[in-house]
């Protein structure tokens, strides 16, 4: 009874949250990206213990982002957070060359539960501004990416802490979530 | 786990079985109890021969009865126990076959279950292997079409990569080409504008230089009407001049004339006082005559008056009238004559007069002329003089247009100087410019064969262009081609797949099956175990049978014969023992009814045997039931087992999250990425259940957020929440019921379950 009348409030409204993951090492800078995200500015944060989920509205779509903690010993609790996700965003740390294969095991792992089947994958190489940064095609082809089948993905070079490339990698993945509704 | 679920099943069963022993334990207690219900008799006999005599001829009367009844039972139960005997021996018989039979059906039904169960199995084992090698190559032979077709496409993907280079490269050289074409035009428009501005110059120049022509012109013809002028003048001088000399003629002329005139006056009045001498001559003729005439008139009229008078007289009359009229005719002559002299007098003096105004008029006519004269002359004198001074002004400007003359040819001569220096420049310009001119011709020229080669090279590059805009054409013709194979490829890549996809589903379904099968071999084989080991037990069972049979028979023997001396004894005895007898036998009676086989071997001091057989066959056919009941029992229980492995294996695979059918499939097709996954260690997809060592601050911060976070964001929560506290399924599905209704606006609140104490309903390995 309630969830058909809330299924007809929302098809009314129209406004389903997207539900987003963003995922990662520690110390790649998803809490960064969220906060940059969500309010615009660069925010000083500490290691995340746990998670932090924010409302984010881009162009009339709400995004429920979810910022999960990337540490060792947290990493095995993401797969409690798969279900109903609509996109993953993925970011990788550029400079970052020794975790990189760490990197894309736990990119692979994460690829093959079967909750994120439907998942698009933005793949975010942060702290581009930093000199010894990797390319975004390095990166794609060390994290395997071209290798990916029956999934939507997209790499974007971006800076949380100058802002840059947010907007486009959003912008793909508004245009990539409205042609798949 | 399974070890423990092992234990647990080992210990469960061995519960269960603990029935089918404890069944000797009331056995032994039985014996015991007889045994010491038997010395109780014993007692009882003792104490009944301790008892009082005085009843005893009436007991032993009652007992006598009783034996005889006793007897007489005796006998029919011998007949009995032989009957039973008989039926015993039958059934041994049967038993035997029976056995026999059943061992034979075991044994057949084993054999060919495991024959039939070898067959499938190798059967299904060739059939698996062979879609295994049909599949593989299968896959093989798709995986190569895909590499070729990966190949083909990457080939595809250079080909029109290297098409777009060399678009770029040409659309490059077209904008060199425009760039260079531009740039010489420009060229072009400067050197054309330069020229325009050198012709502009040399326009000026040549303009300055008729403008100074136009000058000197008129400059020459100044000086030309200079000399004109003065030359005029000159003319006009000597014209002067000659007026000058025919004025001073012309007046002593007129000074002559006037000295003539003078005389002409003098003559003329001396000839006016003749004339007035005349006429005042003629005037006093004139008087006289008029006297006459008034006289004549006087006499006319007296005469006329006489006429009138004297009327007779008419030829006096007629002679004096013609006299009269002669006389007047006379006067009017003179009158006439005197008229004409005075007219002509008048006429003369008038002519004289006139002659004599006119000698005036003409006097002062020429007195005026003289004036006119000397004024004119005063005049040309003064225009003289003018003139001389205008000569002298003349000769100054006759100088000065000397001067001017040369200045003017200094002028004209600088002039030409100039003109000569400006057609000298304008000739070097015109050099320079028609120098200009040929080498911007030439550049025109190398421009222009610059820009013919280049639009030769451009029609080259424009064939170049096409040649490539065809090979473009063809290409994307091939390309288009390669692209409807390669789509005609996916297809039947895709149909592969589809037909891999159904092969796999089949083989999926076949493995089911197999496995089904497998399974269903596997519960075969666990009832055939189970089955033999009922048939071991039921061997056992039989053997311990036989045995306590063949115990038995030889107690029966050893009875038998014993009872056929006690029966002698008996017989001796019977008065004697009848009533000891007739006491026993009910409690015989009734024992046996409880534990008729253990009852007699412990009575062995009575004689009935044949009883005690027919009781120990009793005894063995509850056995039998009774082993029966226990096989029986342990197929529940082990069936029940059963059903409790599965319920545990369905929990823990549940709770392990592995799905049996994708286990097998799992494990089998997808080595690489397991591997990858094993190589670094992954640590998302570790398994939460046997890591326990949680950090506590992310357990704080999931709980804390869960408590506080929006219902929406919680109910994505409740997994994290359920695996971080080791909540059961159930535990699980009511938070989440919960949440729902809280978010809900109707719906009723979910009633808890009993199952809510996670430590009783499911014990649980402690997280801590």
């Amino acid at each position: 009874m309630g969830g058909f009348f809330s299924s007809i409030f929302s098809s009314l409204f129209g406004t389903r949250e997207m539900r987003i993951l963003i995922l990662g090492l520690d110390g790649a800078g998803k809490t960064t990206i969220l906060y940059r995200l969500q309010v615009g500015e660069v925010v000083t944060t500490i290691p995340t213990i746990g998670f932090n989920v924010e409302t984010v509205t881009y162009k009339n779509l709400k995004f429920q982002v979810w910022d999960l903690g990337g540490q060792t010993s947290i990493r095995p609790y993401w797969r409690c957070y798969y279900s109903n996700t609509d996109a993953v965003i993925y970011v990788v740390d550029s400079c970052d060359r020794d975790r990189i294969g760490i990197s894309k095991s736990e990119l692979v792992a994460m690829l093959e539960e079967e909750e994120l089947r439907k998942a698009i994958l933005v793949v975010f190489a942060n702290k581009q501004d930093m000199e010894q940064a990797m390319t975004p095609s390095e990166m794609a082809n060390s994290l395997g990416l071209p290798a990916l089948k029956d999934r939507k993905w997209q790499i974007f070079k971006t800076s949380a802490t100058k802002g840059t490339g947010l907007d486009e990698a959003m912008e793909w993945l508004v245009e990539t979530l409205k042609s798949r509704q | 786990m399974f070890a423990k679920l092992k234990k647990k099943i080992a210990e469960e069963t061995a519960v269960a079985q603990r029935p089918g022993g404890a069944t000797r334990i009331p056995r032994s207690v039985s014996k015991e109890s007889v045994a010491s219900m038997g010395a109780d008799s014993g007692d009882d006999f003792a104490s009944d021969g301790s008892s009082s005599r005085e009843d005893l001829s009436s007991q032993l009367l009652r007992r006598n009865e009783q034996i005889r009844k006793l007897e007489a039972r005796l006998s029919d139960y011998a007949e009995q126990v032989r009957n039973l005997q008989k039926i015993k021996e039958k059934l041994e018989i049967a038993l035997e076959k029976h056995q026999d039979s059943s061992m034979r059906k075991f044994q057949e039904q084993n054999e060919t279950f495991q024959a039939n169960r070898a067959k499938m199995a190798e059967g299904l084992a060739l059939a698996l292997a062979r879609k295994d090698q049909e599949w593989s190559e299968k896959m093989d032979q798709l995986e190569k079409d895909k590499r070729f077709l990966t190949a083909q496409l990457q080939e595809m993907k250079n080909q029109s990569l290297n098409l777009f280079q060399r678009r770029d490269e040409m659309d490059e050289l077209e904008g060199f080409q425009q760039q260079e074409l531009s740039k010489v035009k420009h060229m072009l428009l400067k050197k054309e504008e330069s020229l325009g501005k050198m012709e502009q110059e040399l326009e000026a120049r040549t303009r300055e230089l008729s403008r100074t022509q136009e000058e000197l012109m008129i400059s020459n013809q100044l000086s030309a009407d200079l000399s004109q002028k003065i030359e005029e003048l000159q003319r006009y001088y000597s014209t002067l001049e000659e007026q000058r000399d025919h004025v001073t003629a012309s007046k002593t002329g007129a000074e002559n004339k006037i000295t003539a005139l003078e005389q002409k006056e003098q003559e003329l009045q001396a000839f006016v006082q003749q004339l007035s001498i005349d006429l005042q001559k003629a005037t006093a003729e004139t008087q006289e005559k008029e006297k006459l005439i008034t006289h004549l008139q006087e006499k006319v009229a007296s005469l006329e008056k006489r006429l009138e008078q004297n009327l007779s007289g008419e030829e006096h009359v007629q002679e004096l009238l013609k006299e009269k009229t002669l006389a007047e005719q006379n006067l009017e002559d003179t009158r006439q004559q005197l008229l004409a002299a005075r007219s002509s007098q008048a006429n003369a003096t008038d002519s004289l007069e006139t002659r004599v105004k006119e000698l005036e008029q003409s006097l002062q006519a020429s007195e005026e002329k003289l004036k006119q004269s000397s004024d004119v002359v005063a005049a040309q004198e003064a225009q003289i003089q003018e003139l001389a001074s205008a000569n002298k002004e003349s000769s100054c400007a006759q100088q000065q247009v000397l001067a001017l003359e040369q200045q003017c040819t200094e002028q004209i001569h600088t002039l030409e100087a100039q003109l000569s220096a400006l057609e000298r420049a304008r000739a070097d310009d015109h050099a320079a410019a028609e120098r200009k001119v040929r080498e911007l011709e030439q550049e025109n020229a190398g421009l222009k064969e610059s820009k013919n080669e280049c639009e030769h090279s451009l029609q080259h590059h424009q064939l170049e262009l096409k040649k490539l805009k065809e090979e473009w054409s063809q290409r994307e013709i091939v390309s288009v081609a390669m692209a409807q194979a390669l789509e005609e490829v996916r297809k039947q890549r895709e149909e592969f797949q589809q037909q891999a996809a159904n092969l796999i589903a089949i083989g999926g379904e076949k493995e089911q099956s197999l496995q089904e099968k497998t399974e269903v071999i596997l519960q075969k084989e666990q009832e055939i175990l189970q089955l033999k080991k009922g048939h071991d037990s039921a061997l056992l069972q039989m053997r311990q049978l036989q045995s306590e049979l063949e115990a038995l028979r030889s107690l029966r023997a050893e009875q038998s014969e014993a009872a056929d001396e006690r029966e002698d004894l008996l017989r001796l005895r019977s008065q004697e023992q009848g009533v000891v007898l007739s006491i026993s036998e009910p409690h015989v009676t009734s024992r046996a009814g409880q534990d008729p086989a253990y009852q007699l071997p412990a009575a062995e001091g009575i004689p009935n045997g044949e009883m005690g057989t027919a009781m120990d066959l009793g005894q063995l056919q509850k056995e039998k039931q009774d082993l029966e009941q226990q096989l029986l029992e342990k197929n529940k229980t082990i069936k029940q087992m059963q059903q409790r492995m599965l319920e545990l294996k369905k929990t823990l695979q549940k709770e392990l999250k592995i799905r049996p059918d994708n286990e097998l499939f799992e494990v089998r097709e997808k080595p690489g990425p397991e591997m990858t996954n094993m190589v670094p260690s992954v640590t998302n997809n570790a398994d939460l259940t046997d890591a326990r060592e949680i950090n506590f601050e992310y357990l704080k911060h999931v709980v804390l957020k869960f408590m506080s976070c929006r219902e929406s964001e919680a109910f994505h929560l409740i997994k994290a929440v359920s695996v971080l506290l080791n909540f059961s399924q159930e535990e699980e599905n009511m938070l989440r019921e919960t949440l729902e209704y809280k978010m809900s606006w109707f719906g009723s609140k979910p009633a808890p379950k009993g199952s809510i104490r996670p430590s009783i309903s499911n014990p649980r390995i402690p997280w801590s």
